[in-house]
């Protein structure tokens, strides 16, 4: 049965192509849906159950709420002291990122720009910083912060912080700063600028890019932190973000709603942030990691 | 540099505040746990130097070994299932496709959250009761599947291994996508011209391009699993019965729940060398360097 003229033939060999390249898509696209449905699924789900009463949730936990009840955002904002969390949360993350990223990128700009004896022992002993695995020094940074005094006060958490991101923040701004031509400096000099100068008004400007991932890397490390936090801090008053909820949620394990409620409240600030500066939180996170 | 001689001063007081800080809170604690790893304390009277006891002891404990093991299940489970997976997704987003920019942004939004958040929705995700898994499996006539996802010792694991994955593909993917992108299109059209199916460009041009790409991805999920803590202190705290401890954990415990700050510094040491043996081996392996 092979009647089919040549080009019949081509035409119908076209038509499969055509219809396997659709049928093709129709899978990547199912399943690149697919992959993103289960990444925001949960995140959702959550949010849009916490304006449910209980009640509801038990009998549609799927289906968009009757009526919007705010009552679970009064509760969990009030039992887990979500005012007092949100301030301790920017104090610490604000106040650790920005004093990290000035000393490491003052250390950067002699690290990079500098010829001097020490240089290379004390560069690796800071990147050495990068392959030390934090948890290992919960126990010894609990009995440190034990015998300055220093456990549970308002500044406890800013000192391990900034401690472990100077790696990466260092690493990251030298990196950037060697690639700097050599007679920047030089005709600064001649005008009589001098090293600090030099710094502030010609190098750091000139690192602006840099120093924007490392100001995003940090206030994302700092904002999420936890075993620190849950080492060193106990008292209600100067919990973290994460360390409240996670209290909050291990005392009140059957008040779904209140948990969902606070919950997605404190994810609020962090989805927006990412949303307006999704680019450099993306680049400064996996040049991060890739980095570190 | 003509700046060299007048600025041995300006280098000092440039580096102090930052080596300063870095010396005594980074590298003293894990230098004082060497120390502490050698006594017995229960953090309030005197120490006692017990010599390697504790570290003995932490040998012949059961419980430690199970927790290590727990450990490299979640090295086994980051590195076998979020490598593959983000590596497939980004071989599919790196094919012309609309809402490249949605599915990238969807895709690395689990990075951003705090582990803490995400511990907690999975918790409510894994409820025995009304926990949204359970609700799916009811719904679509499998409820004898549904499970005390986190209470059973059978399924803790694997259960928290899901949201390990989950967390960081989005990591990954991002990686790889940028690896991808910087792939000549001349070399994939050329061999297209040469009649090279899709699988075959994928396996034999694409994937060996970005190949130096995935093998630091490796390195990065064996270091970033080894660092698991957060997610399983909140989800289970270790349990039930252990089923679902890992180093950290154990440490935790150890010290803080039964007072023994000698035997967890042990512990500390041990993590300490342990992973850096184990990135070690892997960029050794792989040829890389270190730092």
């Amino acid at each position: 049965m092979n009647s089919t003229l040549p080009i019949e033939k081509n035409k119908n060999k076209q038509n499969e192509s055509r219809i396997k390249k659709r049928v093709t898509r129709i899978i990547i696209y199912t399943l690149l849906s697919l992959f993103a449905l289960i990444n925001v699924y949960p995140i959702v789900w959550m949010a849009i159950n916490s304006f449910k009463s209980e009640q509801e949730f038990t009998v549609n936990q799927f289906g968009f709420p009757s009526k919007f009840n705010f009552e679970n955002y009064a509760n969990a904002w009030e039992i887990a002291n979500l005012g007092v969390l949100f301030k301790n949360s920017i104090f610490i993350c604000v106040t650790a990122t920005v004093v990290t990223v000035i000393i490491g990128a003052l250390a950067s700009y002699f690290l990079a720009r500098f010829h001097f004896k020490l240089n290379k022992v004390i560069y690796t002993f800071f990147i050495f910083g990068l392959l030390i695995p934090i948890h290992a020094t919960l126990v010894p940074m609990f009995i440190l912060m034990k015998n300055l005094g220093l456990l549970n006060t308002e500044i406890t958490l800013l000192f391990p912080y900034i401690a472990f991101h100077l790696p990466i923040t260092i690493f990251i701004l030298t990196s950037f700063m060697r690639a700097f031509p050599k007679d920047i400096e030089e005709s600064a000099i001649m005008d009589g600028a001098g090293i600090f100068r030099i710094f502030w008004s010609i190098i750091l400007p000139m690192s602006r890019p840099a120093v924007a991932t490392v100001i995003i890397l940090n206030f994302i490390y700092n904002w999420n932190e936890f075993s620190f936090a849950l080492v060193l801090i106990n008292d209600p008053e100067l919990q973290t973000l994460p360390l409240g909820l996670a209290n909050f949620a291990g005392q009140f394990t059957t008040n779904y709603g209140a948990q969902m409620a606070g919950l997605t409240m404190s994810l609020v600030p962090i989805v927006i942030f990412y949303l307006f500066l999704e680019k450099e939180i993306v680049n400064g996170m996996t040049s991060g990691a890739v980095k570190g | 540099m003509q700046l060299t001689h007048k600025s041995k001063a300006a280098i000092m007081i440039g580096l102090l505040p930052a080596f300063l800080i870095y010396a005594v809170f980074a590298i003293y604690p894990i230098l004082q746990s060497f120390y502490y790893s050698l006594m017995e304390w229960d953090g309030f009277t005197d120490m006692t130097f017990v010599g390697l006891d504790n570290f003995r002891n932490l040998f012949e404990d059961p419980l430690f070994w199970n927790s290590v093991k727990n450990n490299i299940y979640v090295v086994l489970a980051s590195v076998l299932g979020q490598i593959p997976l983000a590596l497939f997704f980004a071989l599919l987003l790196n094919r012309k496709i609309k809402g490249l920019k949605f599915f990238r942004t969807v895709g690395f939004l689990p990075v951003v959250l705090s582990t803490v958040v995400i511990s907690l929705t999975w918790s409510l995700i894994y409820n025995s009761q009304n926990g949204m898994l359970n609700e799916i499996l009811r719904n679509i006539g499998l409820g004898v599947m549904a499970q005390n996802w986190l209470g059973d010792t059978k399924w803790v694991m694997a259960a928290v291994l899901v949201t390990v994955i989950w967390q960081f593909i989005g990591l990954y993917l991002i990686i790889f996508l940028a690896a991808l992108q910087n792939v000549p299109t001349e070399v994939l059209e050329a061999a297209k011209m040469d009649g090279a199916s899709e699988w075959t460009t994928t396996f034999k041009i694409t994937i060996p391009m970005i190949w130096h790409t995935i093998i630091v991805a490796v390195i990065l999920c064996i270091s970033g699993s080894l660092k698991t803590f957060d997610l399983i202190y909140v989800m289970t705290n270790g349990g039930p019965a252990h089923s679902s401890d890992v180093m950290a954990l154990y440490m935790f415990n150890e010290t803080f729940n039964k007072l023994q700050y000698g035997y967890g510094s042990a512990v500390s040491v041990f993590i300490f060398f342990f992973s850096l043996i184990l990135i070690f081996i892997v960029t050794k392996l792989f040829g890389r360097k270190l730092i």
